[in-house]
């Protein structure tokens, strides 16, 4: 089952560019990564799903209902952290979470108790003192707490300190565990590796790629550098499937797609110091994504 | 109804309901405090007042014929309570939406199982609440307040006609502010807008009664209720009284239709 379908949407902000047909679905159980640089649309995609803002054309259903005709229905089982978390300045968190709470039909006192152990965060602080790492806290109780069977999450990590970081990416790995939907859009690219089973690539208002992140990985290239103890002839590695060949001295560099053997057998043939074989990071393979389209 | 919007509304309106209420007590006892002494020189002071133009006595408010009487004079204070109370309302119109954008909780709200329209009207409701006790304590205390200070007998029920413009003018003002508040959501500071349109009705009011033009007083909330005709008559204008309740529903049923279509921007 698809727990959200996006089908050509376009939002226009006066004749500026929002997003523009964009078309992609998630499916239940998914964490499904957003990526794409700062102002490519990602948070248009998201606040149009959340009806904050309306869509100028096109259309989306979140578990099978439309998002406009629907949106109070839908956001029942929708849990939703922004970039940024403001909050009422003079509450106390703990009433912040009530109050939150108080929007969903159950019993959420246990769950924010639960969270606010998980994330170390004291309930008993006000907002107004919190450290922006603190309030950011805040805000994943607040998007957790009534157990959501969707979770967006809008670039959630500014602000987390790396051991925060690594505890809320259990708390969503465990939500997801038990059987709950992600959307997680973010412009950094190791995040999204971490976590994601498939992504979705945006770049100026349009869906460049939806791919599985194990398929991404594997359409790649290697990255070679070899050292060797005298300098070689450029055109050495001058083999079908290598690109970006760069000599220097005894240091040699390329990238390579295709059968590993043959580049194997050629640095054999030759006396080497030393020798890397890297697997590209998403950053590499997005930019030839963005390269590509470009 | 969403009892937990609303109560979260009236726990932030909390305070300033309670400063303005004291405000308006005060602005209406230092008036009433004055009336001891003015009902003792009365013959001197009706002298100096005739010595005025009779257009600045009208921009005033100031009715020789019934100025010495305790409504009367009161009536002269009440222009100020209003003025105040315009200010108030306007305040809480203004700030209901612009207040979540101001301070970026409309994300929050609005990510919330609840649709626009029930926010709207929760908020509105609150807004509400707050200033019918502002007026609940205004009045019991102004009449407190006239009982103290009056030399003869007055008629209550004309005493609270008067005080109930504060009322009409406010929800006037609520449903001013609140248009400005959907129509523009990204307002800084609440209080420059509130008292630039507050101020600037009020003076269009006192220019519009100088000039004597009946027509001209639909132009100021601030002339919809005229005083002088309320103590004669013991009633209110009834144009001017439909035009307020037309004016309010007017003003709630644009913004629910505004508040419900809009984008909300992140800031």
């Amino acid at each position: 089952m698809n727990v959200i379908e996006i089908k050509n949407l376009t939002k226009m902000y006066g004749a500026s560019r929002g997003i523009s047909d964009i078309s992609f679905t998630v499916e239940e159980g998914e964490i499904f990564g957003f990526i794409g640089p700062n102002g490519a649309g990602k948070s248009t995609t998201i606040r149009t799903l959340l009806s904050l803002i309306y869509p100028t054309s096109g259309s989306a259903t979140i578990f099978g209902k439309d998002i406009v005709q629907f949106a109070p229905e839908i956001k029942k089982e929708i849990g939703y952290l922004p970039s940024e978390v403001f909050y009422y300045d003079n509450m106390k968190v703990k009433d912040l979470l009530n109050y939150s709470a108080s929007f969903y039909k159950k019993d959420c006192r246990k769950r924010i108790k639960e969270l606010a152990n998980i994330m170390d965060l004291d309930l008993n602080k006000k907002i107004d003192d919190l450290s922006l790492g603190n309030k950011k806290k805040v805000g994943i109780v607040q998007g957790l707490l009534h157990e959501p069977k969707l979770i967006i999450l809008d670039e959630p990590t500014s602000g987390l300190d790396p051991l925060m970081q690594q505890k809320f990416f259990e708390l969503l790995e465990e939500e997801n565990r038990k059987g709950a939907t992600i959307l997680f859009s973010s412009h950094i690219l190791t995040e999204v590796q971490r976590l994601c089973n498939r992504v979705a690539i945006i770049k100026e208002g349009r869906i460049v790629a939806v791919e599985k992140i194990s398929t991404l990985k594997e359409n790649t290239y290697k990255k070679f550098k070899v050292e060797t103890k005298s300098a070689l002839d450029p055109h050495y590695f001058n083999l079908a499937g290598v690109n970006k060949l760069e000599v220097k001295d005894t240091h040699t560099s390329f990238l390579f797609k295709g059968n590993i053997n043959e580049v194997m057998r050629k640095i054999a043939d030759v006396e080497i110091t030393n020798l890397w074989i890297e697997e590209p990071d998403l950053e590499e393979i997005f930019m030839h994504y963005y390269e590509k389209e470009a | 109804m969403r009892m937990n919007i609303l109560l979260h509304e009236l726990r932030a309106y909390r305070k300033s309901t309670i400063i303005w209420t004291i405000s308006l007590i005060m602005v209406a006892a230092l008036f009433m405090s004055f009336y001891p002494s003015f009902t003792k020189d009365t013959e001197e002071f009706r002298k100096l007042l005739e010595g005025y133009p009779a257009a600045l006595r009208e921009a005033f408010g100031i009715n020789l014929d019934n100025f010495f009487s305790i409504l009367g004079f009161y009536c002269y204070g009440l222009s100020f309570v209003t003025l105040c109370g315009a200010i108030q309302a306007m305040n809480l119109g203004t700030g209901i939406i612009s207040k979540e954008v101001r301070e970026k909780t409309a994300d929050f709200l609005l990510t919330k199982p609840v649709t626009r329209a029930a926010i709207l009207t929760n908020k509105l409701l609150a807004a509400f609440i707050s200033i019918i006790v502002t007026n609940i304590f205004y009045i019991t205390a102004a009449i407190l307040l006239a009982y103290q200070v009056a030399t003869e007998n007055f008629d209550v029920g004309i005493f609270l006609l008067l005080s109930l413009t504060v009322l009409f003018i406010q929800l006037i003002f609520l449903g001013l502010g609140i248009i400005v508040s959907v129509i523009f959501q990204k307002i800084k500071s609440v209080l420059t807008v509130s008292l630039a349109t507050v101020f600037a009705f009020y003076f269009l009011g006192m220019f519009s009664s100088t000039s004597g033009d009946e027509a001209k007083r639909y132009l100021s909330p601030f002339k919809y209720f005229d005083t002088a005709y309320i103590m004669e008559h013991s009633n209110y204008e009834t144009p001017f009284l439909i035009t307020s309740a037309l004016f309010i529903i007017l003003a709630i049923g644009i913004s629910y239709f505004i508040y419900g279509k809009k984008d909300i921007h992140t800031v």
